[in-house]
C-alpha cells in the first residue's frame, strides 16, 4: 500500500472537504441518471426507471456515509469537533482557564528552565573528544582531603606513568597585561603542551603551546582566548604575531583558542603561557593541576594502581614530605568540574519538580470541581448514547489543550528563567551555555502532555462512571468516590507543599545564622587595593620589599587614614594559600600527615587596619629579621595548644627540616578568612619573610571609601604609574560572600511561597465547593437551631483534617528529601525539629484561615432561601 | 440467503473493479456495467457499494480519478488503473486462483470420500 497516496488523499479530503462532498454528490447523481437513461432506453417509463435506478444503487445516504468513512478523515474530524468543543468550554470559563494556564505555565516554565540549566551544568558532556578518558590527578590522603601536585610529582609522573597517552600540567596566577589598551589584571594560565594535547583542543588561529616552548631558554610566547583576541587584539587572525606584556615581560602571541574556550578543563584564564617546569628541590609545594588522557583500554582502577606505584617511588626520595598515606589519585575531570554544582542544581530541580506536581494537583482539583459542575451535561450526553471512550476523549482533549497552552506560556517564562539563572548564578560551572534548545522544547512538550494526562485522570474517573452520574444539577458530584478523590487531591497538595516550605525554612534559618557570624573585624570604612609587582621591574626580594614598605608608609600618612597595612588575602573569602607544618614540641608520628593550616602574609599595620585584636605576645616589628617569626589566630592556638600558651613555641614549616625553626610571637583574634561558615585557623608570616609580589593594601580611613580608594590609587601611581589596581571595599566583600547562600535561600523561599499559596488555594476551593454543595443541609441545621459558630467549626475542622493528613504524609516526604540539603546548611541540621515544626505549623495555620473563609460563609446561609431552593 | 463474509465481499468487489478497469478507464456506472457483463450478472451487489471501495482504492494508490466528458456528453469521474493497481490485480488474481484451486481441491476430496 502506498503511504504517499493515502496521506495525499486524506489531506485533500480534509482540506477541500466541500469540494470532496460536491464531487461525491455529482458522481452519484451522474450514476443514477446514467442508470435511469439506460433503463428508459430499454423501454421503462421515466418514473419506473428512476425507482429502479435508486433500488439498484441501494441507500444513497448510507453509501455517502460509507464513502465519507472511506476517506479516512473521521478521527481527525472528530478531533476537530472535540477541539472546538473544548475551546468553547474554556472560553466560557475564563477565570478557570486563566488560573489553570498560569499555575501549570509557571510549573512547566520553571521545569523547562531548570532542565536547561541542569543540562548545561550537569548533564552535558564535556566539550572534548571522548571526555570520559580525561582525569585530573591529585594528591589524596583520605577520602575527603585532596590537594594539588608538586613539581616533584609532575616530574615523576612524566617519567614513570604508564596509563596516559597524553599528560600535562597547569597553574594560574593573576598578572598585569599591557600592550593592548590600558593595563589590566587578568588571569594567566601556565600550561604545558601536554595539557592541550590531552584535552584534544586545537588552535583557531596560529598554533598552541608546544614542548619546545617549555625550554628554559625559549622565547616568551602566549596563546590568547578568542574572547581576549576579540576584545583587545582586533580578532583572532590579526592577534597572531602581536606582542603583549605580562608583568613587564613581552610575550609574542602565537595562537588563538577556538571561540567559547574561556576555560580549559575547568580552569578559566584569559591568556595561556608555557609552563616551564623547574627542577624539583623538595617534594612540595603543591601548586599545579595535572591532567591526563587515559590510553584506550586503561581503566581508572589501573591508572590508580599505576599512580600509586609512582607515589611509592617518590616517598623515600624527599625528606620533607613523610605522609605515606598520600597517593597520587586520578579523579574524573567531569567530577572535578561539575562537583558541588551537581548537588545544588539537583536540589533546585527537585524543588521545581515539587512545584510542578503541586501545580498539576491544584489544576486537577480545579478540573474536578468544574467537572462535577458539568455532570448533568455529561449525564445527558451519556443518555443520548455517547460512549465512555468518547467522553474520556472529550475531557482529555480539553485538558491537553489547556496544558499545551500552559506549555507555550511556560516556554516564554522559561526563556526568561534561563536568562535570570545565568545572571543570578554566574558561579555555576558552564551555566553560560544554558539555553532553550530542542531538548528543552521536548521536555516542555512532554511535561505539558504529561500534566494534561495527569490532570485528566480524576475527572475522567468520575465522569465516565455511568452509575454515578446525576442529571439533577442539585445532586451533581455527591458520589462518595468523588468526595474521596477531592480530599485526596487536596491532601496531596499539602504533602507536596511541606517539603518545599521545610527546605525554604532550613535555608533561611541557616542564612540568618551565617549572616550573624562575627567575621572578626569591623568592615566599615576599610578599602582594599590589590597589586601585583611584575618580575621585570621588581626582579629580587629587596626591590619587592622596598616597594611594599614605601607604599605602606605613604598610605598610613594619607589624610583620614586610621591605619594601613598589607596582606596576601583579604577576608572573608580568601583564595587560600595553605601550608603544612610540624610542631617541634609535639611532632606527628612518622608516616602520618602533618597538619595543614591557612597561611597568610601580613604586616602589623594590617591587624591595626582591620581591627583584629592582639590577644597575647606581640605583632611583627622591623627588627624581626634574624629569626623567622609567626603570629597565629586564637582558634589555631587553642587547637594545637589547648589550655597552654602558644607564644614562644616553634614549628617546622612546609616540611623544610633544614630551614631555621619558626617561632610563634603572638596570638591574634579569630577572623573568618576562608568563609563565614568555616573555621578560623590562621598563621600569619611577616612580609619580609614571605617575599610575596602579590599583595593587597588595606586602609581604614575616616575620609570615606571612595576618597580612600582614590588617595590610595594616587599613591600607587606616584610610585609606579604602570601598575594595575584591583579595588574593593571590605563591606562589599563581606556582602559578596553572602550573596550565594542568599540567592539559594531566595529561590527556595519563592518556591515555598508558591507551595503555600497553591495549597491554600486548593483547600479554599474545596471547602467553598463543599459549602455550596451542602447548602440545603446547612440551611436545615441552622433552621433547627444550630449555632452559626458550630457550622463554621464543622467546615474548618473538616478542612483541617484533610490538611493534617496531607501534612503528615508531607512530613515523611520531607524527612526523606531534606538530607540532600545538608551540604548547603550552616549551623542547622537538615532534620531540625524547630524549623520543620514551625513550617508545618505555618502551613496548618494557613489551612485554618483558608477554611475559615468558606466556613464563615456557611454560617451566614439564610435557612429559608437555602431550603426553598435556588 | 446465507450471510456473506464482508471481508471476502469487499476484497472480491475490489478485485472485480480492478479487473474491470484493466482494459480501459471507466466511470463508476461503467465499472458496475462491466462487472455485470463480465460476470453475467452472477454478483448481485448494490451499485452504491462500489463507491466506498473506489475511494479506498484511490487511497491505496491502485487507481486514480479524473473528471472527463462521458459518452453521453456529461461530466463524469473516470477511474484509471495505476501501475501499482496493475500489480495489485496480478497479485490478487494469483492469490484468488491459489485459494480457489485449494478450495476446489478440498471439495473434490470430499466428493471422493462421499462416494
Amino acid at each position: 500500500m502506498s503511504l504517499l497516496s493515502d496521506w495525499r488523499e486524506r489531506l485533500r479530503a480534509l482540506l477541500f472537504r466541500d469540494r470532496e462532498e460536491r464531487e461525491m454528490d455529482d458522481e452519484i447523481r451522474f450514476h443514477l441518471e446514467r442508470e435511469m437513461a439506460e433503463r428508459i432506453r430499454q423501454g421503462d417509463d421515466p418514473e419506473a426507471a428512476r425507482r429502479a435506478a435508486v433500488l439498484a444503487f441501494g441507500g444513497v445516504e448510507q453509501y455517502k456515509e460509507a464513502v465519507r468513512d472511506a476517506r479516512g478523515t473521521r478521527p481527525l474530524e472528530d478531533l476537530g469537533s472535540d477541539i472546538r468543543y473544548a475551546l468553547r468550554g474554556l472560553r466560557r470559563n475564563p477565570g478557570f482557564t486563566a488560573t489553570a494556564v498560569l499555575v501549570l505555565g509557571l510549573g512547566l516554565g520553571a521545569t523547562t528552565a531548570v532542565y536547561s540549566v541542569m543540562h548545561s551544568v550537569v548533564l552535558a558532556e564535556l566539550p572534548y573528544p571522548e571526555p570520559d578518558r580525561l582525569f585530573i590527578v591529585v594528591e589524596q590522603n583520605s577520602p575527603t582531603n585532596r590537594w594539588n601536585i608538586s613539581t616533584a610529582d609532575a616530574h615523576a609522573i612524566r617519567e614513570h606513568q604508564q596509563s596516559f597517552e597524553a599528560w600535562g600540567e597547569i597553574s594560574r596566577t593573576e598578572a598585569a597585561l599591557s600592550g593592548a589598551g590600558a593595563p589590566t589584571r587578568v588571569t594567566v594560565g601556565r600550561a604545558s603542551a601536554g595539557y592541550f594535547t590531552a584535552l584534544g583542543v586545537n588552535a583557531a588561529a596560529g598554533r598552541l603551546i608546544q614542548p619546545r616552548d617549555e625550554a628554559a631558554e625559549a622565547a616568551p610566547v602566549m596563546v590568547v582566548t578568542h574572547a581576549q583576541a576579540e576584545r583587545s587584539l582586533g580578532g583572532a587572525g590579526p592577534a597572531v604575531g602581536r606582542s603583549l606584556t605580562i608583568d613587564g615581560i613581552a610575550h609574542q602571541v602565537i595562537g588563538v583558542l577556538p571561540p567559547g574556550r574561556d576555560a580549559l578543563g575547568g580552569a578559566r584564564a584569559s591568556v595561556w603561557v608555557p609552563l616551564k617546569l623547574p627542577a624539583p628541590v623538595r617534594r612540595g609545594p603543591f601548586w599545579m593541576r595535572g591532567l591526563g588522557r587515559l590510553k584506550p583500554g586503561v581503566t581508572p582502577e589501573m591508572a590508580a594502581a599505576d599512580l600509586a606505584l609512582v607515589s611509592a617511588r617518590l616517598l623515600p626520595m624527599w625528606g620533607d614530605f613523610r605522609d605515606s598515606l598520600a597517593k597520587l589519585t586520578p579523579v574524573p575531570l567531569r567530577e572535578r568540574i561539575v562537583g558541588r554544582a551537581g548537588t545544588q542544581v539537583g536540589i533546585f530541580a527537585g524543588a521545581v519538580l515539587l512545584v510542578l506536581l503541586l501545580g498539576i494537583t491544584n489544576v486537577a482539583t480545579l478540573t474536578l470541581v468544574r467537572a462535577t459542575a458539568r455532570e448533568p451535561e455529561i449525564a445527558v450526553r451519556v443518555l443520548l448514547g455517547a460512549g465512555q471512550g468518547r467522553i474520556a476523549r472529550l475531557l482529555l482533549t480539553e485538558n491537553l489543550i489547556l496544558s499545551l497552552v500552559a506549555g507555550a506560556v511556560g516556554l516564554v517564562l522559561a526563556s526568561l528563567g534561563v536568562k535570570l539563572a545565568i545572571a543570578q548564578l554566574p558561579d555555576l560551572p558552564r551555566i553560560q551555555e544554558a539555553a532553550l534548545d530542542w531538548r528543552a522544547l521536548m521536555v516542555a512538550f512532554s511535561a505539558a502532555v504529561g500534566s494534561g494526562l495527569l490532570v485528566s485522570l480524576s475527572p475522567v474517573a468520575v465522569l465516565t462512571d455511568r452509575g454515578r452520574l446525576r442529571v439533577d444539577p442539585r445532586r451533581a458530584g455527591t458520589g462518595r468516590g468523588t468526595n474521596r478523590l477531592r480530599s485526596l487531591l487536596v491532601g496531596a497538595e499539602f504533602a507536596l507543599a511541606l517539603p518545599l516550605l521545610a527546605g525554604a525554612g532550613l535555608l533561611l534559618n541557616s542564612f540568618i545564622r551565617l549572616s550573624r557570624v562575627d567575621p572578626g573585624f569591623d568592615p566599615e570604612g576599610i578599602v582594599s587595593l590589590g597589586l601585583s609587582l611584575p618580575a621585570a621591574r621588581y626582579p629580587d626580594a629587596p626591590a619587592v620589599l622596598r616597594f611594599w614598605q614605601q607604599l605602606e608608609q605613604q598610605a598610613s600618612e594619607l589624610p583620614g587614614t586610621i591605619a594601613a597595612g598589607l596582606t596576601s588575602d583579604v577576608p572573608p573569602e580568601t583564595a587560600g594559600n595553605t601550608n603544612n607544618f610540624n610542631l617541634v614540641d609535639r611532632p606527628v608520628p612518622a608516616g602520618e600527615s602533618e597538619p595543614v593550616s591557612p597561611w597568610y602574609s601580613a604586616t602589623s599595620g594590617y591587624f591595626h587596619a582591620m581591627g583584629i585584636p592582639l590577644l597575647e605576645g606581640r605583632l611583627f616589628t622591623p627588627a624581626d629579621t634574624a629569626v623567622p617569626v609567626l603570629v597565629v589566630s586564637r582558634s589555631w592556638a587553642t587547637r594545637y595548644f589547648p589550655g597552654e600558651t602558644a607564644v614562644g613555641r616553634q614549628l617546622i614549616e612546609g616540611g623544610c627540616y633544614d630551614c631555621p625553626r619558626n617561632v610563634i610571637i603572638g596570638v591574634v583574634g579569630d577572623v573568618k578568612n576562608t568563609g563565614l561558615a568555616n573555621e578560623s585557623d590562621a598563621v600569619y608570616v611577616p612580609l619580609n619573610q614571605s617575599q610575596s609580589s602579590s599583595m593587597k593594601l588595606v586602609i581604614r580611613s575616616t575620609a570615606g571609601t571612595m576618597a580612600a580608594i582614590r588617595a590610595g590609587w594616587e599613591r600607587v601611581q606616584a610610585l609606579d604609574p604602570e601598575l594595575p589596581v584591583e579595588e574593593a571595599t571590605v563591606v562589599q566583600l563581606l556582602a559578596d560572600s553572602l550573596s550565594d547562600p542568599r540567592r539559594w535561600t531566595a529561590v527556595l523561599m519563592a518556591f515555598g511561597g508558591v507551595g503555600l499559596t497553591l495549597a491554600a488555594l486548593g483547600i479554599f476551593g474545596l471547602m467553598s465547593y463543599v459549602v455550596r454543595q451542602r447548602r440545603r443541609e446547612i440551611g436545615v441545621r441552622l433552621a433547627l437551631g444550630a449555632e452559626p459558630g458550630s457550622v463554621t467549626r464543622l467546615i474548618v475542622s473538616r478542612g483541617v483534617r484533610y490538611a493534617m493528613a496531607g501534612s503528615l504524609a508531607g512530613l515523611l516526604l520531607t524527612l526523606g528529601l531534606v538530607r540532600r540539603l545538608e551540604s548547603m546548611l550552616f549551623g542547622v541540621s537538615p532534620t531540625d525539629a524547630g524549623t520543620i515544626g514551625t513550617v508545618a505549623f505555618l502551613l496548618l495555620g494557613v489551612a485554618v484561615l483558608a477554611c475559615w473563609l468558606p466556613g464563615r460563609r456557611a454560617a451566614r446561609i439564610r435557612p429559608l432561601e437555602a431550603i426553598s431552593g435556588d | 440467503m446465507p450471510p456473506e463474509s464482508p471481508e471476502l465481499l469487499r476484497g472480491t468487489l475490489e478485485l472485480l473493479a480492478l479487473k474491470a478497469l484493466s482494459l480501459t478507464p471507466l466511470h463508476g456506472w461503467g465499472i458496475a456495467q462491466r462487472i455485470d457483463q463480465l460476470s453475467r450478472d452472477a454478483f448481485r451487489v448494490q451499485q452504491g457499494s462500489l463507491y466506498p471501495a473506489l475511494k479506498r482504492m484511490v487511497r491505496q494508490g491502485w487507481i486514480t480519478s479524473e473528471w472527463r466528458i462521458s459518452e453521453n456528453n456529461r461530466r463524469a469521474r473516470y477511474y484509471r488503473l495505476t501501475r501499482a493497481g496493475r500489480r495489485q490485480l496480478e497479485k490478487e488474481t494469483r492469490a484468488w486462483e491459489r485459494a480457489s484451486a485449494a478450495v476446489n481441491g478440498v471439495l473434490r476430496v470430499r466428493t471422493v470420500e462421499g462416494t
